[in-house]
């Protein structure tokens, strides 16, 4: 496959070829999906580089696994991956929880999570905030939040990766804002947010 | 009045601005994994099996004439055609004497006229 028409070969083909054989099919299916799987990844996770990239490499590997047996049609290569980053987020969050629930003298949740996103990732104290804020919510209005305010997609498009109706995503998202808000208050001077600004 | 300790509705917006201008890059390990996993999980590249070739050419003609046996009377046959060829008449009427009996030695061997009645018809043209 020539490597300047295969920008133009749309992801179920590029599945196809790949579990055909077809040498070059997993580089350009890798070049457009792994930067958003990673992306999404490390923000559902509060920014933890290394989890990200563990969660990043999962979910590749289960297209990899699946692509033999994928059904032409059914859903868009773009959403099954968030489906499978979402759920391999969930799990890796509620073993967090875990871990941090059976210490006597841990300290807050908060400031362990704030630690370690400025351990592994250059971020601003308002990034780090919000990572911190997001952490808060329930786990669907986080991930309708993070969908929605900065992965980009369309009120339908997280529909279909949630597997619920558009109703739902709008007002998961509405709630979603305002826990971040209430997570907030107090921070604006912290934040460096001046009078009028 | 707005309390200045909230986060309003643009200071949350500009916030999702900043976590977008930050987006996780892929570095060249993760990719370098994920493609690893891709190398490992990939099916063979399926290749069109070549019908089988049970009989070589000579082997389909054995087949044809009946196989050994065949190839036997055939022998016999092409054997039998070639002493025809070389055979003079005579050995042949040896033949046919030892089937016929001795009459057939008698009958000439030209031309016999079976229908001597139609010479007049086949003259007129």
């Amino acid at each position: 496959m020539p490597f300047d028409q295969a920008s133009d070969v749309p992801d179920e083909a590029l599945l196809v070829l790949y579990a055909n054989g077809d040498p070059a099919a997993a580089r350009e299916l890798a070049a457009r999906h792994l930067p958003r799987v990673m992306g999404f990844a490390a923000r559902m996770l509060g920014g933890d580089r290394a989890e990200a990239e563990d969660v990043a490499q999962e979910a590749m590997l289960r297209l990899w696994r699946i692509a033999p047996e994928w059904r032409q049609g059914e859903a868009k290569v773009s959403t099954w991956l968030y489906r499978v980053v979402t759920n391999l987020c969930t799990d890796r969050l509620r073993g967090r929880k875990r871990r941090s629930a059976v210490g006597l003298e841990d300290a807050p949740e908060v400031a362990d999570d704030a630690r370690s996103v400025e351990a592994v990732m250059v971020e601003n104290d308002r990034v780090t905030a919000l990572y911190a804020a997001l952490e808060t919510l329930p786990d669907r209005q986080r991930q309708a939040v993070i969908l929605r305010h900065i992965e980009g997609l369309t009120n339908p498009e997280i529909a279909d990766v949630m597997d619920v109706g558009v109703e739902a995503v709008e007002s998961l998202t509405a709630r979603g804002k305002r826990s971040l808000t209430a997570a907030m208050a107090g921070q604006r001077e912290v934040l460096g947010y001046e009078e009028g600004s | 009045m707005r309390k200045e300790a909230e986060m309003t509705k643009n200071d949350l917006d500009d916030l999702f601005a900043a976590v977008r201008q930050q987006p996780a890059t892929v570095s060249d390990g993760l990719m370098a994994r994920v493609l690893e996993d891709a190398a490992a999980n990939q099916p063979a590249l399926a290749v069109m099996a070549k019908p089988k070739r049970r009989q070589g050419f000579l082997a389909g003609l054995l087949a044809a004439i009946g196989g050994a046996g065949g190839l036997a009377g055939l022998s016999t046959a092409a054997i039998a055609g070639v002493w025809f060829g070389f055979a003079q008449p005579t050995a042949l009427t040896t033949v046919t004497d030892s089937i016929w009996g001795t009459e057939a030695s008698t009958i000439s061997t030209d031309t016999v006229n079976i229908m001597p009645g139609l010479d007049d018809y086949l003259i007129e043209g």
